[in-house]
């Protein structure tokens, strides 16, 4: 099976169908980026398309040196940032409403080792980081969900390491602010 | 909101599994590149294609000059002053045409 650098320089020679091959390959990665920041199946559906069709779109800027995976990645995450901007108007009301019943019952429940499904999570933060900007939340889903380090967000956001850093610090206060509300309510 | 319970979110919340892609998605986006109005680099334009874009412009630059010449030809015998045509070969005569001119 030939590696990406092989069906890239293919599809630079005109192979479109051989672009299929690349979305097979990459497309978990995409869905899990977008999945982080759009709960609804069909837009990160619709986010993962604009993304391959963007990196089609891009071939012709992306270095064959660093792996195609990085890259892809990169434009997830900035679609995925685009796609909060635009949605950023209509969500910023925080309410228990779209809460379901185990994620309400952690939140108000003081036990620390009480457990919390990973459903209930994403809920609970989704909900939260509504209250955070596009830039902010993309920022601690990347250091804190994704584990990746500064450097990496430095890489993917364009931004400085101070800038980020200081970004991490600010969202994550944020966050927690939000989170104290939530469970208040 | 505690950092242990903060920690608890966050490690829950890595543990959830994203949406499987569909069986035809990478077909969906291959549908989509191709409605995609195709991208071409911009073509180098020679000098003999800008001369032919510019062509109707310059025919018409050409003939309003010699319009306006003919005019002021006429306007000019009409009001009594001097013939520019006579004026002209006066010209060519006396310092273009004759051997000692250079």
């Amino acid at each position: 099976m030939s590696d990406d650098a092989e069906l890239l320089e293919r599809i630079r020679g005109g192979a479109l169908d051989d672009f299929a091959e690349i979305v097979q390959r990459h497309q978990a990665r995409v869905f899990a980026i977008l999945h982080r920041y759009e709960r609804d199946v069909q837009k990160v559906e619709d986010l993962a398309q604009e993304t391959f069709v963007k990196a089609w779109r891009g071939l012709e800027q992306f270095d064959r040196r660093a792996p195609f995976e990085h890259w892809i990645s990169k434009i997830a995450v900035r679609v995925a940032l685009d796609h909060l901007r635009r949605e950023k108007r209509r969500q910023n009301e925080i309410g228990l409403p779209e809460l379901g019943e185990d994620a309400l019952d952690w939140l108000h429940n003081d036990d620390e080792k009480s457990e919390l499904a990973g459903r209930a999570a994403a809920e609970i933060l989704e909900l939260a980081m509504r209250q955070l900007s596009p830039a902010d939340r993309v920022v601690i889903t990347m250091q804190e969900i994704e584990g990746r380090n500064v450097k990496e967000i430095c890489a993917v956001t364009g931004a400085s390491n101070v800038a980020v850093r200081v970004r991490a610090l600010r969202a994550r206060a944020k966050l927690k602010q939000a989170l104290e509300k939530l469970m208040k309510l | 909101m505690n950092e242990q319970k903060l920690k608890q979110l966050f490690d829950a919340a890595r543990s959830e599994t994203a949406p499987a892609p569909p069986a035809d998605f990478a077909a969906d986006v291959l549908r989509a590149i191709r409605q995609q109005k195709p991208v071409s680099p911009p073509q180098a334009i020679s000098v003999f294609d800008q001369l032919n874009l510019l062509f109707p412009k310059l025919a018409w630059a050409a003939v309003a000059v010699i319009a306006l010449g003919i005019a002021a030809d006429y306007g000019l015998a009409a009001a009594g002053g001097p013939d520019l045509s006579d004026g002209l070969s006066q010209i060519s005569t006396q310092w273009l045409l004759t051997p000692d001119a250079f």
